[in-house]
């Protein structure tokens, strides 16, 4: 009869466990609001406008390439979220967008990401278009003042943002959220749509 | 007694004391939890959090906002849901708010943090995430610590009471003895 009721409580235990609808473990934005649309430049020097890519869902992250320690470990936890992905990956697309564009040129970008992952795109122009866009995305940036004009760091923000396949804003990220988190988040999104 | 007869008795009481050693794990955490629990001591829940129209023009002009705590205590597990009524988009650290929605923040571990917050004066919102003891806490100790009771006193059983069949299982094993020794 103990065994019994040990089987029991497992049973009941597994039961509520894996009967649970999916919860979105990133910030969830209800209802889901349009992504701002912009059109930038990309490390091949062509146009990449995001109203253009709703086939996919998109990880966006606002960076650049001579960032020391945020940027690098996004951008790997990007290189395994798709190793989780597998053959799902195929309908994402990771964008780093620069919050550094007089260094990030579409060259600089292109050589950078081809540490991570060369599908990877990276997006550039100049300021005045760029200011645009990190307005539009709430994101934060500046440059930190150094003697040496060509040797500078920036302060930016750190969230990464996931539009779904309707070209919604559906979820954001804080810096640090485990790649099997967002993983998962972004499997079930696929589904999802 | 035949080792399979010791291994069924063993059995039988290690079942047994289980079950009265979850029973008496369960009733001195109960005791023990009711006696020391507080008010975070409770199962995760949703907080939502409204920034009201116009919140956006107080800040940048300097006047005060609605009256919200700058530090706001969690349990793992609660959510915080930021509700946007205002005309421009907010950010309360990861949550990026755009006008008109919601953003939740789920409270995934113990820690302290400050976020940088746009409906704030003071520009920063504190949060306290804190382990509360929920039932499934409670259950997680009783798992543990209801096997290791029940071991210690079987074997603690074993010194005082040595396994021993009943007085009917002993006439069955010596009949079955005699008739095995019979057919010999």
């Amino acid at each position: 009869m103990g065994v019994a009721i040990l089987v029991g409580f497992g049973i009941v235990y597994t039961t509520l466990t894996y009967a649970r609808p999916y919860t979105y473990q990133g910030s969830l934005i209800e209802p889901p609001v349009p992504a701002p649309d912009f059109e930038l430049v990309d490390q091949h020097r062509q146009p990449f406008r995001l109203s253009e890519h709703k086939d996919k869902v998109i990880l966006i992250f606002f960076g650049y390439s001579h960032c020391p320690d945020v940027c690098p470990v996004t951008l790997t936890d990007f290189k395994k979220i798709k190793a989780q992905l597998g053959d799902q990956s195929e309908d994402v697309a990771f964008l780093l967008i620069t919050t550094d564009p007089e260094r990030d040129t579409p060259e600089q970008l292109m050589n950078y990401l081809k540490n991570f992952d060369p599908e990877f795109v990276g997006l550039t122009d100049e300021r005045s278009l760029m200011e645009p866009v990190w307005q539009d995305y709430g994101v934060y940036q500046a440059k930190v003042e150094s003697d040496d004009p060509d040797n500078y760091l920036v302060d930016h923000s750190a969230r990464t943002y996931i539009i779904d396949k309707n070209g919604n804003l559906r979820l954001t990220y804080l810096f640090g959220t485990g790649s099997e988190v967002i993983a998962k988040d972004v499997a079930y999104m696929l589904k999802e749509n | 007694m035949t080792p399979k007869q010791a291994i069924r008795l063993g059995f039988r009481r290690f079942v047994t004391l289980l079950l009265i050693s979850s029973a008496l794990v369960w009733l001195v955490s109960e005791a023990a939890f009711q006696l020391q629990k507080d008010e975070n001591d409770r199962a995760p829940q949703v907080y939502e959090l409204v920034i009201p129209f116009g919140t956006a023009a107080e800040v940048s002009a300097g006047q005060k906002v609605p009256e919200i705590p700058e530090e706001m205590v969690f349990v793992v597990g609660d959510m915080l849901v930021v509700r946007n009524e205002d005309v421009s988009d907010h950010q309360l650290g990861p949550l990026w708010i755009p006008a008109g929605a919601s953003a939740s923040l789920l409270m995934e571990k113990a820690e302290r943090t400050a976020y940088s917050c746009s409906f704030q004066n003071t520009k920063y919102l504190g949060l306290l995430v804190q382990e509360s003891t929920t039932i499934g806490t409670r259950f997680a100790a009783l798992a543990l610590a209801a096997p290791a009771t029940a071991m210690f006193l079987f074997v603690y059983s074993l010194i005082i009471w040595p396994l021993n069949p009943r007085e009917k299982d002993k006439k069955t094993v010596s009949t079955s003895t005699g008739e095995i020794g019979a057919d010999l």
